[in-house]
């Protein structure tokens, strides 16, 4: 058994995309229509393009568990998913310039650095840099 | 405050409250970043940050998650992997990121990645290509 899907909960695929793409800088890996307007659509890192692929998940549209536990981190300001970047300043400058909101900004907890942002889409995602 | 804050500010009062041991991790894992290639072992990294080699072990694992020596070989691993993207040869790579035996590193890297170093780099070529 790989891991190499990781999911992220969206309300809407599209407007996922444009942020994931571009603002975070992820690149489409697939794409594909599953019916009902739904598609199969994941990202890579530009980095690590051979790395595990993000998958924007509709799920929070279609069922409503899923929602309702959505809704209730992002009520707890929680991030459920995290990112490792090489500088959480250096991103935070970039994603602020671009409009991009955050949460917390960037803090240390001992041997990392964290940032929380709010995709637009129902999520918080945490930024983490390793000291 | 978010209830996600809250919980930061709790876990830091536990687990990362004691801010000597925090730079002494810190300062062992930046040297290893910076000397991976080299012969590094305990003594010589417990002598750095003067503490006993069984308590950086301890320390290094309560902060990381894993062993010096787990970090390490990992961080070699990709580092190799960087190089031979970069068209280095496999021996060559082996020797440059501080491996000594071109057999563990080659079994080690396939254990680590799924593909031997030679694969590995056929593939990774040829995708930019």
């Amino acid at each position: 058994m790989k891991v190499t899907l990781i999911s992220i909960p969206v309300l809407d695929q599209e407007k996922a995309l444009q942020f994931y793409t571009q603002k975070l800088g992820f690149l489409v890996k697939k794409d594909l229509p599953l019916g009902g307007g739904n598609r199969w659509l994941t990202l890579v890192s530009k980095d690590w393009q051979d790395g595990p692929e993000l998958l924007l998940e509709p799920g929070p549209l279609h069922f409503e568990p899923c929602k309702v536990f959505q809704d209730a981190l992002m009520d707890a300001g929680m991030p459920w998913t995290q990112f490792d970047v090489d500088s959480v300043d250096t991103e935070y400058d970039r994603l602020t310039k671009l409009g991009v909101e955050f949460s917390m900004k960037p803090t240390e907890m001992g041997t990392v650095k964290v940032a929380v942002l709010n995709d637009t889409c129902g999520n918080y995602i945490q930024l983490v840099e390793e000291l | 405050m978010t209830y996600y804050e809250k919980e930061l500010e709790r876990v830091r009062g536990l687990v990362y409250s004691n801010e000597g041991q925090i730079k002494t991790v810190i300062g062992i894992r930046n040297f290893i970043n910076k000397n991976y290639e080299a012969d590094l072992n305990l003594d010589f990294l417990s002598h750095i940050q003067y503490v006993s080699k069984y308590h950086l072990i301890r320390l290094f694992k309560k902060y990381y998650g894993q062993t010096p020596r787990q970090y390490l070989i990992d961080t070699r691993i990709e580092k190799a992997k960087a190089r031979l993207r970069e068209g280095m040869t496999v021996t060559e790579t082996c020797f440059a990121v501080g491996f000594e035996s071109l057999g563990s590193f080659s079994s080690l890297f396939k254990t680590k990645t799924g593909k031997t170093p030679s694969q590995y780099q056929k593939a990774q070529l040829s995708r930019s290509k």
